[in-house]
């Protein structure tokens, strides 16, 4: 690494955010330690929802999204730009993940998607539009109840669903990250969408039943 | 009749249009088909029914956080410690070899010193002490005798050592 690289971090921090990241890039093959940070500070949230995404196990997202940047790093110089940064980036975590789940021989978390009656209510809520949440920590609650329900869903359909809709993956992203032609993609999620209402309404629509029947007995 | 597959999800034909439609992604020639389409197939209402209440419960839910500026320094850091680690085993690599070839020069010095050390007292042994053996020449001394070489020496010695006895 280059001992001169520190003199190179600050214009980066102050005046060059927009700094394509091609030039960056062209930067870290030439062996620029600040424009490969910068590389990990423009993708970090991506990969790391990626990698959360894919493994479902968070306590190990940041250890394998810490071993995709240094894939990258000591790959850079073999990537050629033909592709965006991103997609090559991309492409990394999905194999990294796949990596890791044979190697430690591990399923995805799979979570006891035993909600209770208040919980399901939340969810009705959502679903029927009638009580969206509002604000970080209620969405943060939503997520970790959906992520129960979305665990009953095999594996490949969760991964869609939370790669486009939680996460923000376009489908044209989906497509290349995970090899798939974007109209397999878009079939895949169109199923998939209605394969998770299905698992909801038949898993817990009994609680949500049995919390409605008491709030009627209530009213008479 | 639809089948069990596109009573669950749609006709299978409509579901890449369908899943435009639900992202509200399609040109307005195609809005209408799918349009046209709905109006005409209860099954792919009931899909897109489910498919849209599905999305609202997925997008109220909160993205994976940013892991914040410790991040990039913990990766930098680890790749620091991994371009050490790689100079090294790089440097490991090379270590029994290096070892090898100072083991070897270290053998040849003291073999070749032991060879010439041997050699030389060998040399010393075997090869006469010319200083010591040479004769002393005594000037005073009488010549050595010498055999006659004609009869008329002979005779002359004959005639010496009648007349010294």
């Amino acid at each position: 690494m280059a001992a001169s690289a520190p003199a190179l971090a600050l214009p980066f921090r102050q005046g060059e955010k927009k700094a394509e990241d091609r030039e960056l890039v062209r930067l870290s093959q030439n062996g620029s330690e600040p424009a490969f940070e910068e590389l990990v500070r423009r993708h970090q949230q991506r990969v790391f929802a990626l990698v959360a995404g894919i493994l479902h196990r968070p306590d190990d997202v940041e250890d394998v999204a810490q071993q995709v940047f240094l894939k990258a790093y000591l790959g850079i110089k073999r990537f050629d730009q033909r592709a965006a940064f991103s997609t090559w980036l991309y492409k990394i975590a999905v194999n990294e993940c796949w990596d890791y789940l044979r190697k430690r021989k591990v399923r995805p978390l799979v979570y006891e998607a035993d909600l209770s009656e208040e919980q399901v209510s939340r969810l009705d809520g959502i679903v029927s539009s009638e009580r969206p949440p509002v604000g970080a920590n209620a969405r943060a609650e939503t997520r970790e109840l959906l992520d129960r329900v979305l665990a009953l869903l095999p594996e490949q359909d969760r991964q869609l669903l939370v790669l486009k809709e939680i996460e923000g993956f376009s489908v044209q992203e989906l497509a290349e990250i995970l090899h798939l032609n974007v109209n397999t993609v878009k079939v895949r999620l169109f199923r998939a969408r209605g394969r998770i209402m299905d698992i909801y309404r038949r898993r817990l629509g009994s609680k949500a039943k049995s919390h409605a029947v008491p709030a009627e007995a209530e009213k008479e | 009749m639809t089948t069990d597959a596109e009573s669950r999800s749609g006709c299978q034909a409509y579901e890449v249009l369908l899943e435009d439609y639900l992202n509200a992604e399609l040109s307005a020639e195609d809005a209408k088909l799918a349009a046209d389409h709905l109006a005409d197939c209860a099954a792919c209402r009931a899909a897109v029914k489910r498919a849209n209440a599905s999305t609202r419960l997925l997008r109220a839910a909160e993205p994976s956080p940013d892991p914040g500026p410790a991040f990039a320094r913990m990766v930098m850091a680890r790749i620091r410690s991994a371009e050490n680690e790689k100079a090294a085993s790089r440097a490991n690599f090379w270590q029994p070899f290096v070892s090898l070839g100072w083991r070897f020069a270290a053998t040849a010095t003291f073999a070749l010193a032991a060879l010439v050390t041997y050699n030389a007292g060998w040399l010393h042994r075997s090869q006469p002490n010319v200083a010591l053996q040479r004769p002393t020449v005594d000037i005073f001394a009488p010549e050595p005798a010498r055999a006659p070489a004609t009869g008329g020496e002979v005779l002359m010695m004959v005639a010496d050592t009648g007349h010294e006895k």
